[in-house]
């Protein structure tokens, strides 16, 4: 009887000496590092190291201890699980941070210099006589990089978020819930959504090319990109089937929200085209040759100032189309449609990643 | 102020109608044009910068539905006057681009994007007239 009580005393005590082990380790890896390129790779490496080494502990921990209560009640088994495991998620979480905060300031450091380098070489060429727009032009790309980085931030703490939705959404359609806290379930889940977008709106004051390169997305993602996002359209296309069976009625204005976006979507697409020919125009608008080109460059930017607008739309399109959804369908429609739309975009990413990984034929 | 009118500038119009995304264009050839009555005399019609690409996709909204709206390209040096005025039309604030329907300030393209998708737009475009079915 003595025997499993000893076996999970000494688990513990492992597992309390460990975590300092693994940080002491953790700061040497950061002394040791003078190139501020320092690789995502590397960091991934040491926050999996980590990872592992802390799941394996803990596992022993919950394995030994539930060999000892096995009497004990089953829920606060439970409960003592789930703490651990949080715990576990939160640290995690935490070191993640830490490494991508120490990554950024690297990186950050050396955005700098190469500027500098960039300003020197220019001022030397004299090709492109800036005026104003080179003076202060390192403050205004640092504002820029901290809103990227607040952004990028802020999407991986959005992203647990709803991969955790996910899968309460996943457990409360499965446990037959109560139409009302579904219903709660549900708005949460469009409330992230709009945040996602207000989160967008700020970055593309900051950097619209940012959003529209979709490079805070997987490759798979960008892939289905549309004015920064997926097209509202083609989401309904994948989502509908899922949300069987649907009235009559339903259907039918399902297919008139359908057509409504992709004529929404048509006009902002067309919009955007006219954009690209007012900038395209007034960038040759003169006769070209001479090199001078500075009033042209001024009047374009002035026109692309336009596309800000325009990712602004696309969301307020994505959003309206959400929120229509919302009344068309019922509580337990709308549980399932976020339940599939969470699901499809986890698909995505495992292909992006999928992709990533697999071997290549030589050429 | 010069309206469309005789077959050479509705030719005219039809040919840069495309280019702004479809829509009668209306040019303000001087600054006293009352603005109040084109806002009366049409049933919709949109002001908004001249080039603007935030029109064009209000027009071709509006062209979907079968609308023929009145299109009021504004010059950038008669902008803050025209908005001045419309202000005045309105008894509020206005942005370009502005959309009129039924002689009032229906609102900017947030607004025809909204009552588009939740199928109110429609509706609206009846009352003021712009359409008939």
């Amino acid at each position: 009887m003595d025997f499993p009580s000893t076996q999970f005393v000494s688990s513990q005590t492992m597992a309390t000496y460990e975590p300092i082990h693994q940080i002491g380790m953790w700061g040497e890896n950061f002394k040791s590092i003078s190139n501020p390129n320092i690789s995502a790779s590397v960091i991934v490496d040491v926050v999996n190291k980590l990872e592992n080494e802390s799941e394996t502990t803990s596992h022993e921990m919950l394995a030994s201890s539930s060999k000892h209560d096995q009497e004990a009640s089953k829920p606060f088994d439970k409960i003592q699980r789930r703490l651990a495991q949080n715990r576990e998620a939160a640290r995690k979480s935490r070191l993640r941070k830490k490494a991508y905060v120490q990554q950024l300031e690297n990186s950050r450091l050396k955005l700098i210099q190469l500027e500098q380098e960039l300003e020197r070489s220019r001022q030397q060429q004299g090709l492109y006589v800036g005026g104003g727009l080179d003076t202060g032009h390192l403050g205004i790309s640092g504002a820029v990089n901290s809103g990227i980085a607040a952004f990028e931030l802020g999407y991986e703490r959005w992203m647990e978020e709803r991969n955790k939705q996910i899968c309460e959404l996943r457990s409360a359609l499965n446990a037959q819930i109560s139409d009302i806290e579904l219903r709660i379930l549900v708005e949460s889940g469009m409330s992230h959504y709009f945040e996602l977008f207000r989160m967008k709106s700020s970055v593309a004051k900051a950097d619209v090319f940012y959003v529209m390169s979709g490079k805070w997305k997987t490759s798979a993602e960008r892939f289905f990109s549309w004015i920064g996002g997926f097209r509202p359209s083609e989401l309904l296309k994948v989502l509908v089937p899922q949300i069987d069976p649907l009235t009559d009625q339903q259907i039918l204005d399902v297919c008139n929200l359908k057509q409504s976006c992709q004529q929404a979507e048509d006009a902002l697409s067309q919009g955007m085209e006219k954009l690209r020919e007012t900038v395209s125009a007034t960038l040759a608008s003169d006769q070209m040759g001479q090199g001078i080109y500075v009033p042209q460059v001024a009047m374009a930017m002035e026109k692309l100032e336009a596309l800000v607008r325009f990712v602004n739309q696309a969301d307020h399109l994505r959003q309206q189309t959400l929120q229509q959804m919302s009344y068309i369908l019922t509580t337990r429609q709308a549980a399932r449609g976020l339940l599939a739309l969470g699901e499809y975009i986890q698909r995505l990413q495992a292909l992006s990643t999928l992709w990533a990984n697999h071997p290549r034929k030589p050429a | 102020m010069a309206v469309a009118g005789g077959v050479r500038s509705r030719l005219h119009n039809f040919l840069e109608g495309a280019d702004n995304g479809g829509g009668r264009r209306l040019v303000i050839t001087d600054s006293k044009t009352s603005l109040a009555k084109l806002v009366v005399e049409n049933a919709v019609i949109v002001f908004g910068r001249r080039g603007c690409c935030m029109c064009h996709v209000v027009n071709r909204l509006l062209l979907g539905h079968g609308v023929n709206p009145a299109v009021c390209e504004v010059d950038e040096e008669k902008e803050e006057a025209v908005l001045n005025e419309l202000s005045i039309v309105n008894g509020g604030g206005i942005q370009f681009p502005a959309v009129f329907m039924g002689g009032k300030l229906f609102g900017g393209l947030d607004r025809v994007m909204s009552t588009h998708i939740t199928g109110e737009l429609v509706p609206i475009l009846k009352e003021a007239g712009a359409l008939w079915l």
